[in-house]
C-alpha cells in the first residue's frame, strides 16, 4: 500500500513536470513566430522605441501592403512557386516508380542502390553547387527556375524515395497479388492498386519535399543571378543587405513566406511525421 | 512471384491499335525481368547527373586552378597545391576549430532538449498532441526566416530578449549578441538548436513508441526509479535511432552554412567562420573554385571518417 501511494505520487509529480516542460518548450518554439507577427503589424515608429511595446498600441497592415506593392516580393513568391512545383513534379515522376521498385522487388544490386541513395546525402552541398554552377552555365540552365528545380532534386529525390518507400512497405501486398491473379499487369497493379492505397503517404511525401524546396536558400543563392528566377529566400536576404529593409517589412515578408509552410504542415503533419520517422527507423 | 502460374495479361495483338497502344506496350514491358531496372532508370540517371557527376567534377576541380573571374577560367592542373596551401592557411584552421565547436555544442543541446521533449510527449498526457505540433514546427521553418526572427529578437536596439534580460536584472544594458566575438557563436548555436532540436524529438519519439512497455513494468516491480529506467532501458533501446539521428544531424551541421551565412556571414572577425561557410564564400565571393573544391573535399573526408568511426563505436558497444 505504501509503495502504491508513493508510486502514484511520483506519477503525479512526473505528469505535472511533463506538462510544465512541454508548455515551456512550446512557448519557446512559438514565441519567435508570435513576436515576428506582432512586429509585422506595428507601425515602424512603434517598433523602434525607448520603451518596448509588447502589445502593439496600434495595428496596421501597411508593412504587408508596402512589401507587396513596392518590392519585387510578388515575383519572388511566384518564382518560388514555380521552382517548388517543378521539383515536386520531377520527384513524383521519377521517384514514385523508383520507390515502388525498391519496395516490391528483390533484384541484384538492390541493397547497394538503396544505400547509394542514402549516401548521396552526405556529399557536401558546396562540393556539388560549384560544378552545378559550371554545368548549368554550359547547358544554359543557370539562372532559370527549371535549372534550380533540377538542382534541388539532388538532395530531395533521395529523400523522396526513402520516405515514400516506407509508405509503400506499409501498404498490404495481398490486394496486389489478388489483382495479379486476376490478370492485371505489374503496371496496372502499381497504378490502380498500390499507389491509390498509399496516396496519403504520397501526399505527405510531396508536401515534405515541397516545404524543403520552398525553404531552400544556398543553391538558390548560387544558381540564380537575376530577378527572373530568384526565389523568395534569396530575394528577402538581398533586400535586407541592399536596401536596409525596415524591420516591419522584413517581418511581414517572413510571415507571408512561412504561411504556406505552416498551413501545409498543419494539414498533413501526422502522416508526414509518420513517414519521416518510418524512413529513419528502418534506415 | 513466379510468372508461369499467372495468366498472360494480354492475348496476341489483334488490331493495329494493339500494336501501338502505349499503355499496352508498357504493360507488356512490365512483365519482363527488366521491369524494376526500368523503374529505377529515370531517378538513377537524374541522380548521376546532378549528384555523382558534379561531385566527381568538384573533386577533380580541387587539383586544378580554377577561377571564374578569369576569361579562360584559368584551368591548369596544380596537383596538391590547394591542399598544401590549406595547411598554412590560418583561416582554414580557425574554421576547422569553429566547425568543431559549432557541431559539438549544437548536437549536445539538440539531443538533450530533443530527448526531454520526446520523453515528456511519450507520456501521452491529454492535450499534449497540440503541444507536439507546436514543438515540431520550428524544424519546418525556412532558415532565412528563422535567422531573421532571432536577429530581430536579439537586436541591440530593439531586441525583445535584451529588454527582458534587462528587466529581470540579468543584463545591464542592451547587448549586440552577434557583433561581439565572444557571444556570436553562442547566439548562433541557440538559434540552430531552436531550429533543429525537433528533429531529435521526432526520431526519438518514434523510437520510444517501439519500446515494449513490459520492460518498464518489470523495472517498476524491481523498484528501479525513473532515472535508472532511463539509463538501463530507454537509452540502450534507443541506441540505433540515436546513432542514425546524430549522424544525419552532424552531416547537416557540417555541410550547410545557411544559418551562419544569414546570421553573421562568419563574423565578427572570423569568430563564426565554419568550414562549409569558408568554402562557400571562397567560391561565391572570391570565385576561387579550385580552393573551394579542395576545402569541400577535406570536409567530405572528415565526415566519412566521422560516420565510419561513429558507426564502429556504436556497434562495438552493442556487442
Amino acid at each position: 500500500m505504501m509503495a502504491q501511494a508513493t508510486r502514484s505520487r511520483s506519477k503525479l509529480f512526473w505528469d505535472v513536470a511533463s506538462y510544465a516542460l512541454l508548455l515551456l518548450l512550446a512557448f519557446i518554439c512559438i514565441a519567435p513566430i508570435v513576436w515576428t507577427f506582432l512586429t509585422s503589424i506595428k507601425f515602424e515608429a512603434d517598433i523602434v522605441t525607448r520603451e518596448m511595446h509588447y502589445i502593439p498600441p496600434r495595428v496596421t497592415f501597411e508593412n504587408y501592403v508596402r512589401l507587396w506593392n513596392q518590392s519585387s516580393y510578388p515575383v519572388l513568391v511566384l518564382n518560388s512557386l514555380v521552382v517548388t512545383s517543378v521539383t515536386v513534379l520531377i520527384c513524383l515522376f521519377t521517384g514514385t516508380i523508383a520507390s515502388y521498385a525498391f519496395s516490391r522487388f528483390q533484384f541484384r544490386g538492390r541493397t547497394e542502390l538503396m544505400l547509394g541513395y542514402l549516401v548521396v546525402r552526405m556529399f557536401p552541398a558546396v562540393l556539388m553547387i560549384i560544378p552545378l554552377f559550371i554545368v548549368m552555365r554550359q547547358v544554359g540552365l543557370l539562372d532559370s527556375t527549371i535549372g534550380l528545380a533540377i538542382a534541388y532534386t539532388s538532395f530531395l529525390l533521395p529523400l523522396f524515395v526513402w520516405m515514400l518507400k516506407g509508405f509503400f512497405d506499409a501498404a498490404p501486398k495481398e490486394l496486389e497479388s489478388a489483382a495479379r491473379i486476376d490478370g492485371t499487369t505489374r503496371l496496372g497493379a502499381m497504378f490502380r492498386i498500390v499507389i491509390p492505397i498509399a496516396r496519403n503517404g504520397l501526399l505527405a511525401t510531396c508536401v515534405f519535399v515541397a516545404i524543403a524546396a520552398w525553404n531552400e536558400f544556398l543553391f538558390a543563392l548560387m544558381l540564380t543571378t537575376s530577378q527572373g528566377s530568384r526565389t523568395w529566400p534569396v530575394g528577402l536576404q538581398l533586400m535586407v543587405g541592399e536596401f536596409q529593409l525596415p524591420w516591419g517589412m522584413l517581418a511581414a515578408g517572413g510571415m507571408i513566406s512561412i504561411l504556406p509552410v505552416v498551413v501545409l504542415f498543419a494539414i498533413v503533419q501526422r502522416a508526414m511525421v509518420a513517414g519521416i520517422t518510418a524512413g529513419a527507423v528502418k534506415g | 512471384m513466379s510468372r508461369t502460374f499467372l495468366p498472360a495479361p494480354y492475348g496476341p495483338p489483334r488490331t493495329v491499335w494493339d500494336r501501338i497502344n502505349p499503355v499496352r506496350l508498357i504493360g507488356e514491358l512490365s512483365e519482363t525481368r527488366y521491369w524494376m531496372y526500368l523503374l529505377l532508370l529515370p531517378s538513377a540517371l537524374l541522380i548521376t547527373a546532378v549528384v555523382l557527376y558534379p561531385t566527381l567534377y568538384g573533386m577533380q576541380m580541387s587539383f586544378r586552378e580554377m577561377r571564374l573571374n578569369r576569361p579562360d577560367l584559368g584551368t591548369g592542373f596544380v596537383g596538391l597545391r590547394h591542399y598544401e596551401r590549406m595547411l598554412s592557411d590560418p583561416v582554414f584552421w580557425v574554421s576547422l576549430r569553429n566547425t568543431a565547436v559549432w557541431v559539438t555544442f549544437s548536437i549536445v543541446i539538440e539531443f538533450v532538449v530533443g530527448l526531454i521533449a520526446a520523453l515528456a510527449l511519450n507520456r501521452n498526457l491529454p492535450g499534449t498532441k497540440v503541444l507536439a505540433v507546436l514543438i515540431l514546427l520550428p524544424y519546418f521553418l525556412p532558415n532565412v526566416v528563422a535567422g531573421h526572427m532571432w536577429a530581430l529578437m536579439l537586436d541591440p536596439r530593439l531586441g525583445v530578449i535584451n529588454d527582458l534580460l534587462v528587466r529581470i536584472g540579468l543584463l545591464e544594458g542592451y547587448k549586440a549578441w552577434f557583433a561581439d566575438p565572444g557571444t556570436a557563436m553562442a547566439a548562433a548555436i541557440v538559434v540552430e538548436a531552436w531550429h533543429s532540436f525537433p528533429f531529435f524529438t521526432l526520431l526519438l519519439l518514434a523510437g520510444l513508441k517501439g519500446i515494449p512497455t513490459d520492460l518498464y513494468k518489470a523495472a517498476d516491480i524491481d523498484g528501479a526509479g525513473p532515472f535508472a529506467q532511463l539509463r538501463l532501458i530507454t537509452l540502450p533501446m534507443l541506441r540505433t535511432i540515436i546513432a542514425a539521428a546524430v549522424i544525419l544531424r552532424v552531416i547537416g551541421l557540417v555541410n550547410s552554412p545557411d544559418l551562419l551565412l544569414i546570421l553573421t556571414s562568419g563574423g565578427p572577425g572570423r569568430s563564426t567562420q565554419v568550414l562549409s561557410l569558408y568554402a562557400f564564400q571562397t567560391a561565391y565571393r572570391d570565385f576561387n573554385f579550385g580552393y573551394a573544391g579542395a576545402l569541400s573535399v577535406v570536409m567530405f573526408v572528415f565526415l566519412m571518417v566521422f560516420a565510419w568511426a561513429y558507426i564502429r563505436i556504436t556497434k562495438v558497444n552493442q556487442e
